[in-house]
């Protein structure tokens, strides 16, 4: 699995029309620092899928933390059974900032 | 503490406050800011409770437009369109120069919900003001997947919305709890947010209707949640229904079963025969199954308060001998609407025949099924007269093949 970080990421040389249709779902090239980044959301899905065509594997994006901004996987995350959005690149929260270590013993009784 | 709904105590005003979608936001906060933009309306659209409405009543709030809604519960028809957001979408209000308003939104939710004869000539009345409105228009709408709906997604840019990620509803549950001083344990709003499949409104009505004051929201509260939002289909509904351990099981689940009612009496009966094979238990089970089917009947399309007896009887049926049940291969969905399915084409083809016969004879459709069509299979199978005949009701090869071959209709 190739792990894409979805600030910017770098691709393989692609012909004009895989590159039409990536701009097309979403994608914007810097031509400067010839990374790639998401601009638009809307057919996630299927960019998705392009991009595991190109990089002829499967693809994840890591997540970004909303509260601390780090950014993780969606491989520690607790819930990916239940996420519609798994390893899509959609901010999250994540597990250190969702259970506090600190509170480990308050957790059963807040 | 249960007399305001928290859905609305603790909707968000600012922008920043609304969870999840961030990426959405951004979008939409783009366009807002944008008054060069080139397409002059916006459409969200995304699953219930992700926070569409109150993204743009919280970016009207802190850019200081006002809002002038229309929503399912108003009347959509041209004529109203054009009453409403015409005045809205192409004069500026006095008040703008006096006051810190900068402008209107107009705000049209439950967008695919424009639909039968009252809102007739809507869609078309929404672009024509989109085409030469001076203020921004905001749409929402669940599924833009409609056909009615495909003018509108030309001329409008689109923003999809997901389903909130779990982590993100136990953090707004988590705030509102400590908000609220409630006490809870950490799993209790785990399994209301998974249970809430990422609509952040139902997991806080949720959590405020089982949160007590005084006492601790525990797993076990969370219970009663189990098959809420489940929509069991009817092969998940007949594999548990068949499966049950008693009465109130099979109750239960037949309460959150989504299959027509009349879908679920035929499938269960075409199945029964493989779930018991003792002959009496399955004398009972069919005994049970028909009082259902005569409670059916009864209940038409008025007499709901009967359903409860329905599925009592449903119940009993699947619950004559619970022990005996074994694994099965289900026929789902049942035999009547498999076999209605794969005859769709003949009978289609049937009436098309009828229709031609209708026309030449002056009789009705069902008067050239019943009277004309097994004597004209006839003549049609003699084939000195067959072309002769088949040109006259003008029928095609193919309907003169299908004539001829026809056993039973």
């Amino acid at each position: 699995m190739v792990l894409l970080n979805q600030k910017g990421f770098k691709l393989p040389r692609v012909e004009k029309e895989k590159f039409m249709l990536l701009l097309r779902l979403g994608l914007d090239y810097n031509s400067q620092q010839t990374l790639y980044s998401i601009k638009n959301y809307n057919s996630i899905h299927q960019l998705r899928d392009t991009l595991q065509d190109i990089l002829k594997s499967e693809i994840a994006f890591t997540q970004t933390c909303t509260i601390c901004n780090i950014d993780f996987g969606c491989s520690t995350c607790n819930y990916t059974k239940f996420c519609p959005t798994k390893d899509l690149p959609f901010t999250c929260v994540c597990n250190q900032c969702l259970r506090p270590k600190k509170n480990l013993q308050q957790q059963k009784l807040f | 503490m249960k007399n305001d709904l928290w859905v609305e105590k603790y909707r968000p005003t600012l922008i920043k406050d609304v969870i999840g979608n961030e990426e959405a936001k951004i979008l939409f906060v783009e366009w807002l800011g944008n008054k060069r933009r080139t397409k002059k309306a916006v459409l969200l659209y995304g699953p219930p409770g992700v926070g569409k409405t109150t993204l743009v009543n919280a970016a009207a709030n802190e850019y200081n437009f006002r809002i002038i809604e229309m929503n399912a519960s108003d009347t959509r028809s041209e004529k109203a369109v054009t009453r409403i957001a015409n005045p809205a979408t192409s004069f500026t209000g006095l008040d703008k120069f006096s006051s810190e308003i900068k402008g209107n939104i107009l705000f049209m939710d439950e967008i695919d919900g424009i639909a039968g004869n009252e809102d007739r000539g809507g869609v078309n009345a929404i672009i024509k003001i989109i085409e030469n409105t001076r203020a921004p228009i905001i749409m929402a709408a669940n599924d833009v997947e409609i056909e009615k709906l495909r003018p509108l997604k030309k001329v409008c840019t689109l923003i999809r919305f997901q389903p909130t990620r779990i982590p993100l509803i136990i953090m707004a549950l988590k705030s509102i709890c400590e908000q609220e001083h409630v006490k809870y344990e950490f799993v209790a709003l785990e399994k209301i947010a998974v249970n809430s499949q990422g609509d952040v409104r139902s997991a806080i009505n949720d959590l405020q209707g089982l949160s007590e004051e005084g006492k601790t929201l525990t797993e076990q509260d969370t219970l009663a949640l189990s098959l809420r939002n489940k929509d069991v289909s009817m092969y998940d509904t007949l594999k548990e229904y068949f499966a049950v351990k008693n009465i109130a099981d099979a109750a239960n689940l037949l309460n959150y079963s989504t299959v027509e009612y009349d879908d679920l009496l035929m499938a269960i009966g075409d199945n029964m025969p493989k779930r018991y094979t003792d002959t009496v238990k399955l004398a009972e089970a069919y005994d049970f199954l028909s009082q259902a089917d005569v409670f059916r009947g009864r209940i038409g399309i008025e007499h709901w308060h009967l359903l409860k007896y329905f599925y009592n009887n449903l119940a009993q049926a699947a619950s004559v001998d619970p022990e005996s049940y074994k694994p099965f291969e289900f026929i789902s969905p049942p035999i009547r609407v498999i076999t209605l399915f794969w005859t769709k084409s003949k009978r289609t083809l049937l009436t098309s025949i009828c229709m031609k016969i209708g026309v030449q004879c002056h009789v009705s459709k069902y008067e050239a099924k019943m009277i004309f069509v097994p004597y004209l299979r006839l003549m049609l199978q003699q084939r000195k007269k067959a072309n002769a005949l088949a040109e006259w009701l003008k029928l095609t090869p193919e309907e003169v093949t299908f004539l001829t071959g026809l056993k039973m209709f």
